[in-house]
């Protein structure tokens, strides 16, 4: 093993490392359309309202005679459904953008509130060592060997119905994961001599905390937040696909799929598949980005 | 072997088909694709809309209801007040139950005694909460005497099962599930059932009642809506129950499939909540305000007015109901057919807000089921729709039945829409317990959360409750009808119509208000 | 090694404690179960009987100590809606599960590791690349969603397979199984392929990411340098350097595919445990919920504890390879 790259880190060395990340990155060229998509996909949701011909969260915009146009037809606002209605008269299109802003909302609300938790409980494990890390890590273990899925389930349907109760349940379901990331790569960086010698000095702690042992812990977890962030997109799809998530006067890509598969057997099947392909396009692309990322922040592929 | 159909070459199916038709009709399973199914297989259990349903195939009831819920003899062949607190009923000769041995009133006793005993938490006492004592007068005469002159106590015995003395005070779920004391005098035996699974049922060749159609019954249930249409398409049931407005839109131009439709029990009614302060306050230009707007009958009305049930009906429920102007079918027991069709207004609706003062509208929240009724959480969005138009500004949340009950009960919601069905076909059941004032004395109003209270309407309903005389009671029933719909203590918006779907040409399917799927009501096509 | 052993009982302990106080709070939180459950028709009077029948109206801390001790003396308790002991009718629905997920485990192990290993073994080709697409795509895209695709192709529009349900089942070991029959193999083949996706995508990575490793080191070199066929190469040194990493994981996804089932189940009205714990959530069946969520803490816990016991026999064998 070489010697840290965290032990000096000057602000080009920063620079030029996101250089060479991108210069690796570009290589493969799915990766780059992935990352197309989703920079779409994320410009696409912030954009929503002016991009969306209709605010699906408006009421008095939605018109009861629009409701199950089939795709192409226009309606009695003067534009053209392109993806159809809903039975509500809710334009497809717009529902699916607006659908995405939720899902990536909560998604990404998730995916940050578990990484800042998780990253904070293991490195205070990693830190304080002993018999501090030595509860923390069980109690992360076991919380690992329950699927998350099965934990958020549970909380979701104990908390209720609504945005933050679900983006409550995913953190506990996968704070976890961050914890573990940031515990290894953090505990690995604590027992060099180094930090030895810095925790010898006065030097506040903080200072070792997020100057020495977080850096390290930075690309493994860059890596499991866009799988997480991904995940926890496809988690709240399913609860609300269980009937467990958001209701669906508040349309995320999974109340709509949800909503819309009553009609699927029936020939309407806009109202549930182009929620579904927006979803399964999201959440691929993520993860293909995510895919990338690790390949070229692994260290054995670097060098 | 009916999936095969599909599965195998058509010498197959040539081969099987000629089976089927050369067996004749009474050779034929019947595989029904249901909703939902029982919770036990122990009648007194539960009051469970489904149980109910499934085991009227094992047990019969003393007093039977015919498509329209009006009553026609069962187990008991007549009944008839002796006096003010008795009734008498004669149960029917010669009558065996499933073990062989014979019915007589000591087995009815038995079955009224047994409920208190056995029963869970969907209480069964409900239908035997009149009764004080039964006596059996003779082998076939019993003796009901209740606690208060109790006109409606034939409607409540449409739900009393009866189950042989034999099986004993002893028997609970487990034996009642495993077979052993389901034994009861109805059209099927018991064969096979488990929790959320199949209920599985053979003929009972000794029926009293004539003998059925079918060799054997599967009662499968499927609760998803797309995964029970799934099974109709792919052939795995005969019929399926609550068709989907959407697939009965759809299903309209499917050659294979016959399609039923009935008017049901149920209807979406909406209730404001009349309490002087609500549990959320209203908004109006985004400040919160004291005051309860729905106080204010003007207010009420108004938002009767911007109700558009035609366009519910046509649009949102595709034509699969009927636009309601009191909670139950006029046509049933204190109902009142005199009430005028609800009109759509809105520029009066506007008016009506604005003298009320609040020319701007308001912001309220309104809460209601998602999963209970068809089209439940549809017309919840399509109301909120329509009261925008009218200048409300209303949060719709559809909720989990799991959410909704227990909020409701503890008083949560401003203003909420859920499904109510009148079971016993008469007003008493569904007015006393919505419009009556919450009065625990009374034992009336339990499901009044509103805070509604209009004295008139109590001792209407209070002195209905002791009359014998069914022209008396029928109109005391009316006139509650008339006085809580006008003052719009609920207000109604839709009734509910549901759709079987049967293979086509194969079967007749009668088309109940309880929406009860009866195998023994159900007849091959010939 | 037994130090081993009491130190798992006690964390299953401690989950199993944890989780009980999440569902207790949960459900008081949410509201009286008595209001989901009850008849719409029953009266005041009643209502209050049965909160007091049920015990509602006692403090949550005494509720849960009246459940702890029971549970201390073996009984789960009884279901509210079914009044059935809870722990015999969760082991009810257990066979139905447990053959759809190692059903499931099979159709992902059979396609997943030869097309891991060719993934590996050319990891250039256009082929390798499209399994790699595959994969990504197995394990991104929500099950449920997959789940519908499969009815609506298989069961609607071709009409090949059944679209939900399970078939006859006849009883072996002492346990209703489903596959011992055609049309059991019907009913089981959409859910079981719905639920594989997931670990079908992550069988492929691991295995090609382990073959790769395996082909670029030294001793495959010397292997093939000696005149080794291809074949045997792959055969033998390859599969068996994969394949402890592999039954490691395979062990610890079964546990998760027995959780994930709840999806597949409720797509596909797949009368398993999964489906159960959904109908019981949805009307507060707190027992059930209790209990279900107990047995399968106690199964993960067992499930794990096998697989770090056969690791730990295996450990020794890695580190001399990891040397080498």
């Amino acid at each position: 093993m070489s010697s840290s790259p965290a032990l000096t880190l000057p602000a080009e060395t920063t620079w030029s490392r996101f250089a060479n990340f991108w210069s690796d990155f570009r290589q493969s060229p799915v990766a780059i359309a992935a990352l197309i998509v989703v920079v779409v996909v994320v410009l696409m949701a912030i954009l929503a309202p002016f991009v969306a011909p209709q605010d699906p969260y408006n009421q008095e915009a939605l018109d009861l005679f629009d409701a199950r146009l089939e795709p192409g037809e226009t309606g009695s606002g003067g534009y053209v459904h392109w993806l159809g209605t809903d039975a509500a008269g809710r334009d497809i299109f717009s529902a699916i953008l607006y659908g995405l802003r939720t899902s990536l909302i909560v998604g990404v609300m998730a995916g940050t509130l578990a990484l800042v938790l998780g990253t904070t409980v293991g490195l205070i494990a990693a830190y304080y060592g002993g018999r501090v890390e030595a509860l923390i890590m069980r109690v992360i273990d076991l919380q690992l060997s329950l699927p998350a899925i099965l934990l958020a389930l549970v909380l979701v349907a104990l908390l209720g119905q609504g945005l933050m109760q679900l983006v409550a349940a995913l953190v506990a379901a996968q704070y976890a994961y961050f914890a573990r990331t940031t515990h290894g790569a953090a505990s690995a960086e604590r027992r060099k001599d180094y930090i030895e010698a810095a925790l010898s000095t006065p030097l506040p702690a903080r200072h070792v905390l997020f100057r020495h042992l977080l850096p390290n812990a930075l690309p493994p977890l860059i890596v499991v937040a866009t799988v997480q962030v991904a995940n926890s997109i496809a988690l709240e799809a399913t609860l609300s696909f269980l009937g467990l998530g958001l209701p669906i006067t508040q349309p995320s890509l999974g109340s709509l799929i949800s909503n819309g598969f009553q009609f699927l057997l029936s020939g309407r099947y806009w109202i549930s598949i182009y929620p579904g392909i927006a979803l399964m396009l999201t959440v691929v692309a993520i993860n293909l980005v995510g895919d990338q990322v690790r390949s070229v922040l692994n260290p054995r592929n670097s060098r | 072997m009916k999936q095969n159909f599909k599965l195998g070459g058509s010498l197959v199916a040539a081969l099987v088909l000629g089976t089927v038709l050369s067996g004749g009709v009474s050779a034929q399973t019947l595989t029904m694709g249901l909703r939902a199914g029982p919770d036990s297989i122990d009648p007194h259990w539960s009051t469970l809309g489904s149980q109910a349903e499934a085991l009227r195939h094992i047990f019969d009831t003393v007093v039977m209801s015919d498509e329209n819920l009006g009553l026609k003899p069962g187990l008991a062949t007549s009944w008839k007040p002796i006096d003010e607190t008795t009734w008498e009923f004669k149960i029917r000769e010669g009558v065996k139950f499933h073990d062989g041995s014979e019915l007589t009133a000591e087995d009815v006793k038995f079955s009224i005694d047994r409920i208190p005993v056995v029963t869970g938490p969907m209480s069964m006492t409900i239908y035997t909460k009149q009764v004080a004592e039964t006596k059996v007068a003779d082998k076939y005469t019993l003796h009901v005497k209740t606690k208060a002159p109790a006109p409606t106590l034939p409607n409540d015995f449409i739900r009393l099962f009866v189950v042989s003395k034999n099986v004993g005070m002893e028997a609970r779920n487990e034996q009642f599930n495993s077979g052993k004391a389901a034994i009861g005098t109805g059209p099927y035996k018991f064969v096979s059932w488990e929790p959320k699974g199949d209920l599985v049922l053979e003929r009972n060749d000794n029926y009293w009642g004539g003998k059925q159609p079918w060799q054997k019954v599967v009662r499968k249930e499927i609760p998803s809506d797309p995964a029970r249409m799934a099974a109709m398409k792919s052939g795995q049931v005969d019929l399926v129950n609550y068709v989907p407005a959407t697939d009965y839109a759809a299903m309209q131009k499917d050659k294979s499939v016959d399609t039923f439709v009935a008017d049901s029990v149920y209807f979406l009614n909406l209730t404001p909540n009349v309490k002087e302060t609500l549990p959320k306050k209203v908004k109006v230009d985004g400040k919160e305000i004291d005051a309860n707007p729905l106080r204010d009958p003007k207010v009420r009305e108004a938002m009767d007015l911007a109700i558009d049930r035609k366009t519910l009906v046509r649009v949102v429920l595709e034509g699969l109901g009927r636009p309601a102007n009191q909670l139950m079918p006029a046509s049933f027991f204190g109902g009142n057919k005199n009430l005028p069709e609800r009109p759509y207004d809105l520029a009066k609706a506007k008016q009506l807000l604005a003298d009320a003062g609040y020319p701007k509208g308001f912001e309220i929240d309104f809460h209601c089921t998602n999963n209970r009724l068809p089209g439940d959480a549809a017309v919840c969005e399509a109301l909120s729709q329509m009261w925008a138009r009218a200048g409300l500004k209303v949060n719709a949340n559809a909720l989990n039945g799991t959410v909704f009950f227990p909020a409701q009960q503890k008083g949560e919601f401003s203003l909420w829409m859920s499904g109510w069905g009148t079971l016993t076909g008469e007003a008493s059941y569904t007015y006393g317990s919505l419009v009556h004032t919450a009065d625990p004395q009374v034992g009336l109003g339990a499901f009044n959360k509103q805070g509604y209270s209009n004295p008139e309407v109590d001792k209407l309903l209070q002195e209905g409750a002791r009359t014998m005389d069914d022209t008396k009671r029928r109109a005391l029933f009316e006139k509650v009808t008339e006085i809580s719909m006008n003052d719009r203590a609920l207000i109604p918006t839709v009734q509910i119509q549901t759709v079987w779907a049967a293979k086509k040409g194969m079967l007749t399917i009668p088309a109940r208000v309880d929406q009860e799927t009866l195998a023994y009501e159900i007849k091959p096509k010939s | 090694m037994i130090g081993f052993l009491i130190q798992r009982v006690l964390q299953a302990l401690m989950v199993v404690i944890a989780m009980s106080i999440i569902v207790f709070l949960g459900v008081y939180a949410i509201g009286n179960p008595i209001d989901v459950m009850i008849d719409p028709a029953s009266d005041q009077a009643l209502r209050a009987a049965l909160i007091q029948r049920y015990g509602f109206d006692r403090p949550l801390i005494e509720q849960y100590f009246i459940f702890m001790n029971n549970m201390l003396h073996g009984d789960l308790g009884e279901s509210f809606i079914y009044r059935l002991p809870v722990l015999n009718l969760i082991l009810s629905r257990l066979p139905a599960t447990l053959e759809l997920a190692l059903t499931a485990m099979m159709i992902a192990t059979c396609l997943g590791i030869p097309l891991g290993l060719w993934a590996g073994y050319k990891p250039e080709s256009l082929s390798a690349k499209a399994i790699m697409g595959f994969s990504v795509l197995g394990f991104s895209v929500p099950s449920f969603w997959v789940g519908l695709l499969l009815i609506m192709v298989f069961a609607v529009e071709l009409g090949w397979l059944p679209s939900g349900g399970r078939g006859p089942t006849t009883e072996v070991l002492g346990m209703n199984l489903s596959i011992t029959s055609l049309e059991g193999w019907s009913h089981i083949l959409l859910p079981a392929l719905n639920l594989a996706l997931f670990k079908l995508g992550l069988l492929i990575r691991l295995t090609r990411a382990g073959t790769v490793e395996v082909m670029s080191s030294d001793y495959v070199r010397f292997a093939r340098a000696q005149g080794l066929s291809e074949g045997k190469v792959v055969g033998l040194h390859v599969l068996k350097n994969i394949s402890i990493p592999i039954v490691t994981v395979f062990g610890l996804e079964l546990g998760s595919t027995l959780a994930f089932a709840v999806v597949t189940e409720t797509v596909f009205n797949w009368p398993g445990m999964g489906k159960l714990i959904i109908d019981s959530i949805t009307v507060l069946d707190r027992p059930v919920m209790v209990a279900y969520l107990i047995l399968v803490v106690f199964l993960f816990v067992m499930i794990n504890l096998v697989v770090d016991l056969i690791y730990g026999q295996l450990d020794p064998r890695i580190r001399v390879k990891a040397a080498s």
